[in-house]
């Protein structure tokens, strides 16, 4: 078992190695010119060079990548990063800050917005996931298995534009604000309006991933009713809520938790589009704008600050899912 | 080492033939199938078809007609005669675009998919055949492609393909072709090294072994044909998913770029404008394309899965 965790682990320190060195390669591609994107127009030959020094440009590659894990580059004479957090990815050209500060103070809108779809989506698919299990084949079960059908089918950029046009655009001309169609507000300012600005949000995420989970959930259940051990349970005369919640789903869970893992870690991709249909400013909406206006840095830091993220969850859900399985066989 | 040897050795041990003609038929038979067949049909009719529109209603897919499919306050006009599903924004035909759409969603996600397909075959193959260091290493080079999110990633390679003057290095919709195969051949390669493995240690592997066969002989001869059906079929899953991936990308403005129509920039656009409030065609045309495309290939690989694998749905 322990060998297990840390072969796991010495494999994802590897691999966050190498995904730090690419996105390093990257920068260098992305600064082949930084003066020029820096600098004001008209600047002369010395200026550039100023800048070309300020970000330690002129240093051995190996160096740079020293100044890239450790600490960001010195400009207007601010040493930035590691007097704040290392690793420091760089300083945004456009808003004069470092990365990684800048990508940390957006973490809350996304993090609320990763959070709260995960709750409303693993609720919904455990409970139609349950109710489908119970009688395949059943209208209920029918009903069920086509709504997740189309709920799958919808790409998350159609959805977020559907939920905002019916539940917000709509509701509107009647009258009825219920949802805002953008805007965040901080939970420790409003619970209350903080869930009720990102519940569009919430639902635009989720809604494929119910259609996801649903079915995972449905055919992970139908596989360990079928088992001996429920049929013992059920002999012993069991009730079916007993059956269904204390033995069928506990088991049932290991495929949920470990895909769960997976699309939770690649939230960010959906993150970007839902805060650019309902405007939260989030990572998501930090990658986008930053791409868009050729801020090299803060891009290539919010997708190493995603790999990153990636490759904790998966290796957090893999050593949760061998714990469980070593739990239930030593049980 | 004759080549009679091995010929008459594989008479024997012949590799087990599935019999292919009887699950097409029953695989055609699904309910499932024939839907998803009839609708991808008529996607790919109407791409192919996109020119003959454009020609008969008279409009191109990047021609403006301001002053016709616009009101005097600049609010497109809906369906009518000369435009069938109404205009956009710039006075451009819906209809037509919507349609040219099609051509840009198959002309990308068929060579992306198709790409990835070859690769991830390949490194599934040598992976799974050769096992050991081999596998290592490919397992290492997968996993770290894997932990590259897909949009973030494609954000920056996107982002650094812009020059200082706003041009584009490699022609945008190559590079969105480029980054839909990068990401996607991941998934082939896990499917094809799992399958290798398995028929790596099946008799008439191993007996193709005994008698002197070259590495490169039985992979072409005894797994590849074995392996192939499934990564077909698994061809059919991914396409859907990548048609989605450009959409996606071309909705956030760094995939299939303006005025170039892609269903992903023109719902991008409506969205943008505000104006499928009052001309909803100018949304629900690229949606309609967008979702019958990816629900007619996802009924066909359920009904193919249904066939092949019959306890996958209700049992």
């Amino acid at each position: 078992m322990l060998t297990y965790v840390v072969r796991r682990i010495g494999r994802s320190a590897l691999t966050l190695l190498i995904v730090l060195l690419v996105t390093f390669v990257l920068t260098r591609i992305a600064y082949r010119n930084p003066a020029a994107t820096l600098a004001p127009r008209n600047a002369d030959q010395q200026v550039m060079d100023g800048i070309t020094k300020a970000l330690r440009l002129d240093e051995p590659w190996h160096l740079q990548l020293v100044h890239y894990l450790l600490r960001g580059p010195d400009i207007q004479g601010a040493a930035v990063g590691l007097l704040h957090w290392p690793p420091a990815l760089g300083y945004s050209f456009r808003k004069q800050t470092p990365v990684t500060e800048l990508i940390l103070s957006k973490v809350p809108v996304t993090a609320s917005l990763a959070l709260g779809a995960v709750v409303i989506w693993m609720t919904f698919s455990l409970v139609t996931g349950v109710l489908s299990a119970r009688r395949p084949g059943s209208v209920t079960d029918k009903v069920i298995s086509a709504v997740a059908y189309v709920g799958l089918s919808l790409p998350t950029f159609l959805t977020g534009i559907l939920l905002s046009y019916f539940l917000f655009f709509k509701l509107a001309t009647y009258g009825i604000r219920w949802f805002p169609s953008s805007g965040y507000v901080p939970f420790r300012e409003s619970p209350f309006e903080w869930a009720r600005h990102l519940l569009l949000p919430w639902l635009a995420i989720a809604i494929a991933e119910i259609g996801i989970f649903q079915r995972v959930v449905r055919g992970s259940m139908l596989e360990v009713l079928s088992a001996d051990y429920i049929r013992t349970a059920r002999a012993k005369g069991l009730a079916e809520r007993r059956v269904y919640f204390d033995h069928a789903l506990r088991s049932a869970l290991n495929p949920v938790i470990t895909l769960g893992g997976l699309e939770l870690a690649a939230i960010l991709g959906g993150a970007i589009v839902v805060e650019t249909i309902f405007g939260l400013d989030g990572v998501g909406r930090l990658a986008i704008e930053s791409a868009l206006s050729g801020d090299y840095p803060v891009v290539i830091g919010t997708t190493l600050f995603a790999s990153v993220v990636f490759i904790l969850s998966t290796l957090t859900v893999d050593v949760v899912t061998r714990l469980r399985d070593h739990a239930s066989v030593t049980h | 080492m004759s080549d009679v040897a091995p010929a008459r050795a594989t008479l024997f041990l012949e590799a087990p033939e599935p019999e292919v003609a009887g699950l097409a038929r029953s695989v055609l038979r699904d309910r499932s199938v024939r839907i998803g067949v009839t609708v991808v049909g008529v996607v790919v009719l109407l791409a192919v078809a996109a020119p003959l529109v454009a020609a008969l209603v008279g409009h191109g897919p990047t021609e403006q007609f301001q002053s016709e499919a616009l009101d005097s306050s600049g609010v497109p006009i809906g369906p009518s005669s000369s435009f069938w599903l109404g205009a956009d924004g710039n006075g451009r035909d819906v209809l037509v675009r919507v349609l040219y759409g099609a051509r840009v969603s198959l002309l990308v996600g068929i060579p992306a998919t198709t790409i990835a397909m070859v690769i991830g075959t390949l490194v599934g193959l040598l992976a799974g055949f050769f096992g050991g260091w081999v596998d290592q290493v490919l397992s290492q080079v997968t996993d770290v492609v894997l932990s590259f999110p897909f949009v973030v990633t494609a954000l920056s390679l996107v982002a650094l393909n812009r020059t200082e003057d706003g041009s584009s290095r490699v022609s945008p919709v190559l590079l969105v072709i480029g980054i839909v195969a990068a990401f996607s051949w991941t998934y082939f390669a896990r499917l094809t090294r799992g399958l290798t493995a398995e028929l790596r240690s099946r008799p008439f592997v191993e007996a193709s072994e005994t008698i002197g066969s070259g590495s490169w002989r039985i992979i072409r001869r005894d797994v590849l044909p074995n392996i192939a059906p499934a990564v077909i079929v698994y061809w059919a899953v991914q396409l859907p998913t990548n048609i989605v991936a450009e959409a996606t990308l071309s909705f956030l403005g760094i995939g299939v770029q303006a005025p170039t129509p892609s269903w992903g920039n023109m719902i991008a656009d409506a969205q943008r404008t505000s104006l499928y409030q009052v001309q909803p065609w100018f949304l629900i045309g690229p949606a309609v394309g967008l979702v019958a495309t990816v629900v007619g290939f996802n009924a066909i690989s359920n009904g193919v899965r249904n066939v092949l694998d019959p306890h996958h749905g209700t049992r």
